[in-house]
């Protein structure tokens, strides 16, 4: 078995390298049938990745300890599930697990592309072969998930924070997010190369960066909800390095996905696009770099292997490839059109992208602070959460407002009539809502009131344009509102699943408000019988509990909850200790009231011999905002993503008009 | 036509003196960040630093009355440097000796007083099945 694991990864990096090879010589010199084979061994390549994968499932599963990853991840009485979750819990099997997703999507670029887009998908093939030629190399030799041991009796078992139902989706759609950021570079770095500069290229990877960025957000998402509830501090992101590895290059591909349309719409940006690309992906690169190097102390600890200056090469590499590529290319990269005015939709496009970018070079250099620190001092220096959420507000507020703005704006020009007509509504949501909430008392946090007027103000331009939009169409087409209104979402998907994500974002821009800048929290010791009281609640310790799980012991506090006299049952918080892995781990008591969106957030820190906890609370008003946006942002994507026959026939008369113009 | 061409080229430049000028803003009130450390590099500064170390020894106390009190040594090296870390508030799971942990405080008459709550362990072994068999 290992063996048949070892021998298909040998496979596919002789295929990728093949691919590369094979491919560059035949889109040089225009050789039909060997750039045929070689997007052929790229496909093969998935085939092979899957075998190898197969293996180490199989592998998983039969608890075969002979697997130094088996033993090493699993152990025997690892429910099922988390046996075949614990295929990306090491560095291995995550190195695997991109290289599979890698050479999928390269397969599926390829088998859409190879008709439509015969001559750009000729230098897709070999940048695809590359990126997966280095991958498959560190499976092969420098960390093979396929040695082997004499098999010990029992493994080591799974992490037991791991072992919750997020940790099973959140990795994966991570990596579809990372791995598919490669994609969009490949069809931007191919185009270069071809000497097509043309928009063709924004135009095939639209789809691939829209699943990306989808997957991405949502598996961050993932992640904070995990946080929240399994590591049980209260709080859902703490700008940890490894979390801001993810964050990264996620805004970058929004900045990204907001300027292509520039570039389709008026033919602008044209360079800004490619280096856009070029930096989300080399961010994916710098966050799997960071995560395996040690080179920044995280309380993520990663395997502190050997592969970080592997990766730095091949980040210096990208870079620097693409850089001088970019430049040797810069004649054809001139713009059509130039910016008319400082008031109109692409100008707002080009404010949101220099505010993403602001805030995810501040991001980076906050990562990077500690090396760049002990490099000139000497000695390592951290910024803390202090300076990320000072730039999260000086970036991320302006960005707000600009959500709101941005679509009531004309293209080319924007009349100051039209904008005085279109703002009335907005602006006064925006100002009946910021004194309503001084009145109620939100005037505490000035951040967190400001970022409550500037999502009212986003709200109502979204329900404007929404209205104005069905409008428009019953006025045309006649027949029912709601008829108007699915016509209008059905007709122009990319707009209002737009603008559907435009509305998550101000739910999660509530939601983040909310918890961190209205919360309220109590801690106390209480012996059976004592009561804490925290915000509205009311909370009296009732017994402690012991049961034995199938993996782990767990010890249960009972607190009775009241609000306001009112009884609202019981909730359990404490500890399991988890028998393989002698670990204890927290296990927290949350109570979501979805009527008020806010949570009752109970930890019992500690137990103590006598039978006394010391409990600490949380009330966090609105948090549920946050997982709902999750859904809404998810809804959003995928009415943007539905495939639209109208729109592919007019993409196919663009490709056509675009390829008349780059011959000519 | 020289007044086309300007005003991409305007807003970049303001874009980048408004970025110039928050971060200036930002460093001059909050500072360059706080050092990070091992215990055996603190001998004599008395300035608030983020400490990491491998804890040793049995932990006493109770982190919720009184203080928790346990001895940090360097993680990497045979640390000559010990020091005894009095840590109030909220303690991870994960904390045991053996562990890597973080902690944010200052040196006070020899004893390191830890900011309340500031405490984090590094995730264990099982991300990194291969360092370090002894602690578990």
């Amino acid at each position: 078995m290992p063996e048949l694991g070892r021998a298909a990864l040998v496979v596919t990096l002789a295929l990728a390298l093949y691919a590369v090879v094979a491919g560059a010589y035949a889109a040089r010199n225009r050789k039909r049938r060997l750039a045929h084979s070689a997007q052929n061994a790229l496909i093969a390549a998935f085939g092979s990745t899957i075998i190898a994968s197969g293996v180490l499932v199989v592998a998983l599963i039969r608890n075969d300890f002979s697997f130094v990853y088996a033993a090493a991840h699993t152990s025997r009485d690892l429910p099922t599930g988390y046996t075949i979750s614990a295929f990306w819990g090491g560095q291995e099997g995550s190195l695997l697990l991109w290289l599979l997703i890698l050479t999928g999507y390269a397969a599926i670029a390829v088998l859409l592309n190879r008709r439509s887009a015969r001559d750009l998908i000729a230098w897709v093939v070999p940048v695809l072969g590359l990126v997966a030629a280095f991958f498959a190399f560190l499976v092969v030799f420098r960390a093979s998930p396929f040695v082997t041991q004499v098999a010990p009796l029992d493994g080591r078992g799974l992490n037991p924070s791991l072992q919750n139902p997020y940790m099973m989706a959140h990795p994966p759609l991570l990596y579809l997010g990372y791995v598919g950021l490669t994609v969009p570079f490949a069809f931007a770095i191919g185009a270069l190369l071809a000497r097509r500069a043309d928009e063709r290229w924004i135009v095939a990877t639209r789809r691939w960066t829209l699943v990306a960025w989808t997957a991405l957000g949502i598996g961050q998402l993932l992640g904070a909800h995990w946080a929240y509830e399994e590591v049980g501090w209260g709080g859902y992101y703490a700008w940890d390095p490894v979390e801001n590895a993810a964050l990264m290059p996620w805004l970058a591909a929004t900045a990204f996905l907001h300027s292509v349309m520039i570039q389709e719409k008026r033919g602008m940006l044209k360079v800004w696009n490619v280096l856009l690309v070029l930096l989300a992906f080399s961010l994916s690169l710098f966050g799997t770099f960071l995560t395996r190097s040690g080179i920044i102390s995280s309380i993520h600890a990663f395997t502190e292997g050997d592969l970080g200056p592997w990766f730095l090469g091949f980040i210096c590499l990208v870079v620097g490839g693409s850089l001088a590529l970019v430049l040797s290319r810069l004649p054809l990269l001139r713009a059509q059109t130039r910016l008319e005015s400082l008031v109109s939709r692409e100008a707002t496009f080009l404010y949101n992208n220099l505010l993403f970018v602001a805030l995810t070079l501040t991001i980076l250099w906050g990562v990077t602070y500690p090396i760049l620190h002990e490099a000139v001092y000497g000695e390592q220096r951290i910024l803390g959460p202090g300076y990320y959420n000072f730039f999260l507000r000086a970036f991320g507020l302006p960005l707000l407002l600009l959500m709101g703005i941005g679509p009531l704006v004309a293209w080319r020009r924007a009349s100051l009539r039209s904008l005085a007509a279109s703002f009335a509504w907005p602006a006064g949501a925006a100002v009946a809502t910021g004194v309503l909430l001084l009145a109620l008392g939100a005037g505490s946090s000035i951040p967190g009131l400001v970022a409550y007027t500037f999502s009212a103000f986003v709200l109502t331009s979204i329900l404007y344009e929404f209205t104005r939009g069905t409008r428009a169409r019953r006025a045309l087409s006649g027949g029912s509102w709601l008829r108007a209104f699915s016509d209008l979402v059905a007709r122009n998907r990319r707009r209002y699943g737009g603008y559907v994500v435009h509305a998550a974002v101000v739910l999660f821009a509530i939601g983040v408000a909310g918890s961190s800048a209205y919360d309220t929290v109590a801690e106390g010791r209480l012996t059976r019988g004592e009561t804490l009281a925290v915000g509205d609640y009311r909370l009296t310790y009732v017994s402690l509990e012991e049961t034995a799980g199938s993996n782990a012991t767990e010890l249960r506090a009972k607190v009775d909850v009241t609000r306001n006299g009112t009884s609202l049952g019981t909730l359990e918080a404490g500890k399991n200790a988890y028998t393989a892995e002698q670990q204890v781990s927290n296990e927290v008591g949350i109570r979501s009231d979805l009527v008020r969106g806010e949570d009752l957030f109970l930890i019992a820190e500690q137990l103590d011999p006598d039978g006394a906890v010391y409990f600490r609370a949380f009330v966090k008003p609105l948090v549920n905002l946050i997982w709902l946006a999750g859904l809404v942002f998810l809804l959003g994507s995928l009415v943007t993503l539905w495939p639209d026959a109208r729109e592919q026939r007019r993409l196919a008369l663009r490709y056509a008009r675009a390829g008349i113009s780059a011959r000519s | 036509m020289a007044r086309k061409r300007s005003p991409a080229r305007l807003v970049i430049a303001l874009s980048v003196a408004a970025v110039l000028a928050v971060f200036l803003l930002y460093t001059s009130i909050v500072g360059g960040g706080t050092p990070m450390i091992q215990p055996s590099e603190l001998l004599g500064r008395t300035e608030v630093v983020s400490l990491a170390g491998h804890v040793v020894g049995s932990p006493r106390g109770d982190a919720h009355a009184g203080g928790l009190r346990f001895q940090l040594r360097d993680i990497r090296g045979e640390g000559q440097g010990r020091v005894t870390v009095l840590y109030e508030g909220s303690v991870p799971d994960l904390f045991r000796p053996g562990r890597d942990v973080v902690v944010d405080g200052q040196l006070r008459n020899g004893t390191f007083v830890a900011i309340p709550g500031s405490l984090i362990t590094k995730c264990p072994s099982k991300y990194a099945p291969d360092t370090d068999k002894s602690t578990t």
